[in-house]
């Protein structure tokens, strides 16, 4: 690990929010907080991970926090003071790689260096080392065209280097890479943080893999959904390098699945007496119904319960995806999920053992307990014979489920409503009825 | 295919490609020199023209050069405009539906007022003649330019944009490292596309009449239509050929290498044998002249960066966002303000037009535009019939595409209305009325969209989907009700989108033809418009125009839009 400088009078965080919340009006103009009451840090000499699944708004935060997005409220500081355009100590390593095709290797990185009031033989001194720290040496005229994805990404890491930043801000950076050039990269990014050589001091990571987060975070900070909150906050203290199959790590790992699952997957208590016949309107998970039955089937294949964990390295998913259709199929009784465990209940096991039309039945069954279909369908039965238009049901929904997207919600509505038999739906007019058994739609 | 030599050439060779390029600059100035010097003469609004085919490669360099002013000024207006429409949400709003607009109006219409005008503004010299001219071009060039750029523009991925902002590029920066180079291969491409375009009313735009007035610029296009009008075929030959050596030369000379170049701003690359090539910019990279050139540019850089005083420390601070926002508001709201001042007015004086167009004239016009909407159909009926399946056969081929599409595209560039008089007299020599005749020429121009749209649909109907194809048995007419002709369903609807509008522009050109010392002329939209123009009935022709302009506009809006959300939603094979 780096030496920690040493300090003189409390030192101010190189980037700091404070109170920042971030909405935004969505395509039919329903307000979206995605971010909601941030506090959050960078000190001088840490590595920070946050960790937090799709669409819980973690890289709005790094956006907010280096300036390239004003927050709706709260302040931005950086040293203490008050951020105004863009952080002058930071540099951003991209989830897709943002560079620019038409230029080559050492161009790119001299991007890194764009305003610089440098001599011109320092900058290609710098170029120059940037690229061989990152070990491209070699391609320095080759356009990232011609790269594969980890020797791109290397690329954008000595682009974001070459400039000699205090803190390195990385977006999901190796999820567009496969696992092993992953693997060596994050050894590498640690690697040139703790040799010292490049002047960086801290690191931010944004990602949803609980392993980077461990492996790279001394500090984890992760975050809950609809709207983006501070859930927990972990001090890592495992010692570098850090190793995946350590069973110290692996506890770590597991010690943070079961804070992200309670997070997501808030333990209800036990129903009191019968289930209410219709629930309250709550979101729906966006799962596919196809995800949804695969999943009770790979369950029931393993004897009915199985260990989250488990269930995600089958699915291949990430994990956010898999906590999605878990939750899906809990709204809908299939599952239940008692700490990390998934549990078929009685009446996944039923859907598992019947076949297609009955599946359909059952299905249609569930959906019609949930409070959101019971309303939507309330709506369309008003007026049988009047087919409703999409944006007529998106704002419905926008009304009653304020702070989720629509759209979203009523693609998720009519998969499920189209399976269950419930609805038909006619994309071309976009025109929503209830299903009458007169016409099929598949 | 062959990879390009890109070895430097040296001795004769080498010396040989270095005088020829010398050769062609000095040709350009040559040009430019001779229009300068056209344009300071006095003023002399009708031209005789000699027919005579030696003066035929002066007469087309005056139209070549007519044309690539025209295309400065596109390109010009296309990177002002098209940058403005998309930096601001509100500028949007406003400016999209004018180019809209502005498309759909025929470049008769834009006639009078530009010739009117310019000469008024330069009444002693050709110069306002000739801007008259140019402008005219520049109208049928400008729109798809600024579509593409802006389209570009608007698709620029939001982290590069984050990358400028990060290190701080300036204005210039951000606009040349990203959004032009983003823009590149479709502006490149465009441009080609528009430079095509821009001739289509060479014959009208050099030679026309305003009431009693003629006017009549030295160029192909005024060659061709007095060759027409005096039943010169002979002529009529030469200026084809001429016109066809010229649009192939610029062809070869400066779009393919221009084409092949743009491919630098390629996001993936392509398979080598996918990539355009062009001889001549493999030649020119080859040439000794060239490659000194590059040299000494790289020194001058290195030599002018490393002598420039270092800029301040804090490098280029941004502006607060909020005061940059104010700055940007009170720039369109000005800028709004004047342009609904001049739109304004605009509207007064067209009402006053209106005004004194009577009911019956009203009635013909609304005849007339039955009759021409009943002829642009056929024609692009007649467009599909034969372009759907000549395109499916010849895009299901990947080697005769390739070889086929420049050729195609070549062809199409040609414009049209130079071989109508041909076509008419075959036609009537085989006894085919002159109405029907009309919509034929109508879709000697059009027809080239749709071809080629349909030849890129069938080309890219997946590999996959025909062999599934070949394993469930679905053959001969199943396999093309089934899978090519839905597949290339959304490109044919492009394509006779782009059809229509070109058959309802060349109406003008199509219903009305001098020939042979005699006027032929069939009912409809355009022959009303190139009467109204040609007597200086103003009013008439606004009341055309507009009557033009809005029929387009609503069968886009009642046919075209539903067709195209149809073809997006169940046809499309991205998803």
């Amino acid at each position: 690990m780096a030496a920690p400088k040493p300090q003189s009078a409390p030192e101010q965080p190189i980037a700091q929010t404070i109170g920042v919340s971030k909405s935004y009006k969505d395509d039919s103009g329903h307000e979206r907080v995605v971010l909601h009451g941030i506090d959050f840090a960078v000190r001088r000499g840490e590595t920070v991970a946050i960790l937090g699944p799709s669409g819980c708004g973690k890289s709005t935060l790094l956006r907010i926090l280096i300036g390239l997005i004003e927050p709706s409220s709260g302040e931005v500081r950086e040293h203490g003071e008050p951020l105004r355009g863009i952080h002058p100590g930071a540099a951003v390593v991209f989830q897709n790689f943002a560079l620019f095709p038409w230029l080559t290797v050492e161009e790119n990185v001299r991007v890194g260096l764009n305003g610089r009031p440098l001599p011109v033989e320092e900058t290609a001194d710098r170029v120059a080392h940037a690229i061989e720290q990152v070990g491209l040496a070699g391609a320095e005229r080759a356009y990232p065209k011609e790269l594969s994805g980890g020797m791109k990404q290397r690329v954008g890491i000595a682009r974001a280097l070459v400039g000699r930043p205090e803190l390195l801000c990385m977006d999901e950076p190796f999820s567009a890479l496969d696992v092993l050039t992953a693997e060596s990269l994050r050894a590498e990014v640690y690697r040139l943080w703790s040799d010292g050589e490049t002047g960086l001091s801290s690191i931010l990571i944004i990602t949803h893999l609980i392993d980077e987060a461990v492996y790279l975070g001394d500090r984890i900070v992760i975050l809950g959904a609809n709207p983006g909150t501070i859930q927990r906050e972990i001090v890592n203290t495992l010692p570098h390098p850090r190793a995946y199959r350590h069973p110290e790590f692996l506890r770590m790992v597991e010690e943070i699945h079961d804070i992200v699952t309670g997070v997501h997957l808030p333990e209800e208590p036990a129903p009191a007496g019968k289930r209410p016949s219709v629930g309250p309107i709550h979101p729906l998970p966006g799962a596919r119904t196809t995800e949804i039955l695969g999943l009770l089937e790979i369950v029931s294949d393993h004897g009915g319960q199985m260990d989250l964990f488990e269930l995600d390295a089958i699915t291949e998913y990430d994990f956010g995806k898999t906590i999605t259709v878990v939750k899906a199929a809990e709204m809908l009784a299939f599952v239940d999920t008692p700490g990390d465990l998934v549990r078929l209940t009685d009446f996944g096991r039923e859907m598992v053992a019947v076949d297609q039309p009955e599946k359909k039945l059952l299905f249609r069954k569930r959906l019609l307990t949930l409070g959101l279909f019971a309303a939507v369908i309330r709506l369309l039965a008003a007026e049988p014979d009047v087919a409703r238009s999409g944006d007529d049901v998106k704002a419905f929904i926008g009304e009653r489920l304020p702070g989720c997207a629509p759209a979203d919600l009523f693609r998720t509505l009519i998969g499920w409503g189209r399976y269950a038999q419930l609805f038909h739906y006619d994309a071309q007019a976009d025109e929503l009825s209830l299903h009458t058994g007169r016409d099929r739609d598949d | 295919m062959r990879t390009p030599d890109t070895k430097p050439l040296r001795g004769v060779g080498g010396l040989a490609v270095d005088v020829l390029l010398v050769a062609t600059l000095a040709a350009l100035v040559g040009g430019v020199v001779v229009l300068a010097q056209r344009w300071n003469a006095p003023m002399r609004a009708t031209t005789p023209i000699d027919l005579d085919p030696r003066a035929l490669p002066g007469y087309t360099l005056l139209s070549l050069s007519r044309g690539f002013a025209a295309y400065l000024l596109s390109l010009v207006f296309t990177l002002v405009y098209g940058t403005i429409a998309a930096h601001s949400r509100r500028a949007e709003k406003v400016m999209l539906p004018l180019l809209d607009i502005g498309q759909g109006i025929p470049v008769l219409g834009f006639l009078p007022g530009l010739v009117l005008g310019m000469v008024a503004l330069f009444p002693r010299s050709n110069v306002g003649l000739e801007l008259a001219c140019i402008l005219m071009i520049f109208t049928g060039q400008v729109w798809n330019m600024v579509f593409s750029f802006y389209g570009s523009l608007r698709s620029i991925p939001a982290d590069l944009k984050e990358v400028a902002r990060i290190h701080r590029f300036g204005w210039m920066k951000t606009f040349g490292t990203v959004e032009v180079s983003s823009a590149a291969i479709g502006l490149v491409w465009n441009s080609m596309m528009s430079m095509a375009g821009g001739w289509f009313f060479l014959t009208v735009n050099e030679a026309f009449t305003l009431g009693d007035r003629d006017f009549r610029l030295p160029g192909v296009g005024s060659y061709m239509a007095v060759a027409i009008e005096k039943g010169d075929q002979r002529a009529m030959v030469w200026a084809i050929v001429a016109m066809a050596t010229m649009i192939l030369a610029v062809d070869q000379l400066l779009w393919r290498p221009l084409v092949a170049w743009s491919q630098r701003f390629r996001v993936e690359d392509l398979a080598s044998s996918d990539k355009p090539q062009s001889w001549v910019l493999d030649l020119a990279r080859r040439a000794p002249l060239v490659r000194r050139l590059h040299a000494l540019r790289a020194r001058l850089t290195e030599r002018r960066t490393s002598r420039r005083a270092p800029a301040p420390e804090t490098a280029a601070a941004e502006p607060g966002p909020a005061a940059a926002a104010r700055g940007r508001g009170l720039l369109l709201v000005a800028a709004g303000v004047g342009a609904a001042v001049v739109a304004a007015w605009g509207v007064l004086r067209l009402l006053g037009l209106l005004a004194s167009v009577s009911r019956r004239e009203w009635l013909d016009l609304a005849a007339a535009l039955g009759a021409t909407f009943l002829r642009t159909a056929g024609a692009l009926a007649l467009a599909a019939v034969w372009t759907v399946p000549a395109g499916i056969l010849i895009g299901r081929s990947a080697r005769w595409s390739r070889r086929l599409q420049p050729v195609v595209q070549l062809v199409a560039s040609f414009p049209a209305p130079m071989i109508f008089p041909i076509v008419t007299g075959v036609m009537l020599a085989l006894r085919v009325p002159f109405a029907v005749i009309a919509s034929v020429l109508m879709l000697l121009g059009a027809q080239w969209y749709v071809l080629f749209n349909v030849l890129a649909g069938a080309s890219a109907v997946p590999h996959d989907l025909e062999e599934a194809a070949e394993t469930y048995g679905m053959r001969g007419r199943e396999r093309w009700k089934r899978l090519f002709l839905p597949a290339v369903f959304p490109y044919l609807v492009t394509g006779l989108i782009t059809a229509a509008g070109g058959a309802w522009n060349a109406s003008i050109v199509a219903e009305t033809l001098a020939y042979k010392g005699r006027t032929l002329e069939t009912f409809g939209l355009g022959s009303t418009i190139t009467r109204a123009t040609a007597s200086a009935n103003f009013p008439l022709l606004a009341a055309g125009v507009l009557t033009m302009s809005l029929a387009l506009v609503l069968l886009n809006r009642t046919v075209w839009r539903p067709l195209y959300r149809l073809a997006e939603s169940k046809y499309s094979l991205n998803r």
